[in-house]
């Protein structure tokens, strides 16, 4: 589904190189659950991003559905994301003008039943009574979990979740992981530098300074 | 939106109240579309040559008055401003009321020789005189007269005029010399008689007044002073489109994470573009819309409290006003959509998302 191959990003901070991926090469298949295991600055977000199609690799080639994202237009890239993939970032946000049914239909605003569909994901998410809430009004919890709503709203064949439990309690970031696993059928591609909340994950890769990714078969 | 408001306001109010001046000498001077006037030009023994002059007219002439001038002031919104008290005989009175538009409506006509005035009503609410109050007082240096000339008679209609008695005027006013009032038997005959007097008394020694020589003077006299305002107005635009220009980029700033994670979950660019252009070009028309409601409001309440009653002119409608004021929302519009451009041109959402921009 997603092939990354020989992947590299390198980027320029203040003059000088960074190395945030190096050579890696990993896929990740239809409905599984993928890890990305490592600590902060290691280069996993960076990595998520290749594969999500939001930074093209400096080297390698990145391709979903077998298309390499780089022979892909502004506008085909931006259907892709809005249409196949879901995204959790580690902040919950949220736009503050709008209410938390409102924020979960905004990624699938042209379907119809959005509306409908966005009230009975956020009733299964536990979030049936903050319906009309701003997100002023709601938890970091609660947002999240109204963030977690968005990513699945349109039925997306990919979730790419970065860091998604961190500003979260333990508890709080168990109960989101299980949530994108319980109502996702699709991928679920997770970084995280808690190995807790990866119990679930079909296979874990663990990433250090960029440099590798080793596979860790569960 | 209050700034663009509030700008519109101002553009408005400067150019129409600029407008209203000539607007008002128009008006003011509005009964000489009806008159032809002509009078010797240092030497008064020209004047009998000047009646002949007018006989040999190609341009039919209705009637042919000689009459007797003195210069009083009206109140403007710039100070006094001259108007003619003109000394018609008894017998041509009621036909040049009649041609300029006015009838009698209180009083009677002046007296042969006697020190009376009648004044058309708008005269008399600039002046706030009514009947039996003096026009011209020998107290008053501004409206002299040897005797009080009393108000005998208000003239109903929408010209400002005056006119006293011919036999009057020439015993007690200087200078002693007669002016031609020349009728001819419509407007449009009117108009050819004043080209073919200007035309043909051009270096001779006499004056000759007419309505368009008063139009082309008038748009003479305020063509350096809007001028002066085009590039006030310049001014103006450009100081509040560079500070609408930053206000829009910190609007933007602190939209900036909503941008960048509309952009990450899959907003194209161009559509995040458009909708901020979109949404500035709202507020921005919106501004503009209000600020020319509002400049209407305000300027038909200057008129109704404060120019009307003084017998002043100004036009709460005046489409120039309003057309000054549209290079404001057109220069913001045009700032808005290079910062929004500006601020997309290098965006990169994985700054938000990743909390590098907050």
């Amino acid at each position: 589904m997603i092939e990354a191959h020989s992947a590299s990003l390198i980027y320029i901070d203040h003059g000088r190189e960074i190395h945030a991926c190096r050579d890696i090469s990993l896929e990740v298949r239809d409905g599984e659950f993928v890890g990305i295991l490592g600590p902060s600055g290691s280069g996993k977000s960076s990595l998520l991003y290749m594969l999500s199609g939001l930074k093209d690799p400096t080297f390698g080639e990145v391709r979903y559905g077998g298309a390499r994202y780089t022979t892909l237009d502004d506008a085909a890239r931006s259907n892709l994301r809005l249409r196949e993939f879901g995204f959790v970032f580690q902040q919950p946000y949220l736009l503050g003008y709008l209410s938390a049914t409102e924020n979960v239909v905004l990624a699938d605003s042209s379907s119809e039943d959005a509306y409908e569909r966005a009230t009975h994901l956020l009733n299964v998410l536990g979030l049936g009574d903050q319906l009309n809430r701003m997100p002023s009004e709601l938890s970091g919890g609660e947002k999240q979990r109204v963030c977690v709503a968005r990513a699945l709203i349109a039925s997306p064949k990919v979730v790419f979740a970065d860091e998604p439990t961190a500003s979260l309690d333990h508890a709080g970031g168990v109960q989101v992981v299980s949530l994108l696993r319980r109502h996702h059928q699709g991928a679920l591609v997770m970084v995280t530098h808690d190995p807790a909340m990866l119990d679930q994950a079909d296979r874990v890769f663990s990433i250090s300074e960029g440099t590798a990714v080793e596979l860790l078969k569960k | 939106m209050l700034v663009i408001m509030l700008a519109v306001l101002l553009i408005a109010g400067i150019v129409s109240v600029m407008n209203s001046i000539p607007l008002s000498v128009r008006n003011v001077y509005g009964y000489s579309k009806h008159i032809t006037g002509a009078t010797p030009r240092g030497d008064r023994s020209f004047f009998p040559k000047l009646k002949e002059h007018f006989e040999q007219s190609p341009v039919p002439i209705d009637r042919t008055i000689v009459a007797r001038t003195v210069i009083f002031n009206v109140k403007s919104i710039v100070g006094p401003w001259p108007f003619v008290l003109h000394g018609i005989g008894s017998q041509d009175a009621g036909y040049v009321i009649e041609k300029v538009g006015l009838k009698l409506g209180e009083g009677r006509f002046p007296e042969a020789g006697k020190p009376e005035a009648v004044i058309s009503q708008r005269v008399a609410r600039n002046l706030g005189l009514s009947l039996g109050d003096a026009l011209l007082r020998p107290d008053d240096d501004k409206n002299f007269s040897p005797y009080e000339v009393k108000i005998v008679g208000i003239l109903e209609g929408r010209e400002w005029f005056a006119f006293s008695s011919y036999e009057y005027l020439k015993e007690n006013h200087f200078p002693p010399v007669d002016v031609l009032m020349l009728f001819a038997p419509n407007q449009t005959e009117q108009r050819n008689l004043d080209a073919w007097a200007e035309e043909s008394l051009r270096s001779q020694r006499a004056m000759v007044y007419t309505y368009p020589s008063l139009e082309r003077d008038t748009t003479e006299t305020f063509r350096i002073l809007f001028k002066i305002l085009n590039v006030v107005v310049g001014l103006l635009v450009t100081v509040i489109t560079i500070m609408m220009g930053m206000l829009i980029n910190i609007y933007l700033g602190q939209r900036i994470v909503e941008f960048g994670l509309l952009q990450a979950i899959g907003f194209t660019q161009r559509r995040l573009i458009s909708r901020a252009i979109f949404e500035a070009a709202l507020v921005v028309v919106f501004g503009w819309v209000l600020g020319v409601l509002a400049a209407g409001a305000l300027l038909y309440i200057i008129q109704l409290v404060l120019m009307e009653p003084r017998g002043f002119y100004l036009d709460p409608t005046d489409t120039l006003a309003y057309a000054y004021s549209i290079p404001v929302p057109i220069a913001i519009i045009v700032a808005a959509a290079l910062t929004v451009w500006w601020r997309f041109r290098k965006f990169d959402p994985i700054s938000v998302v990743e909390r590098r921009i907050a």
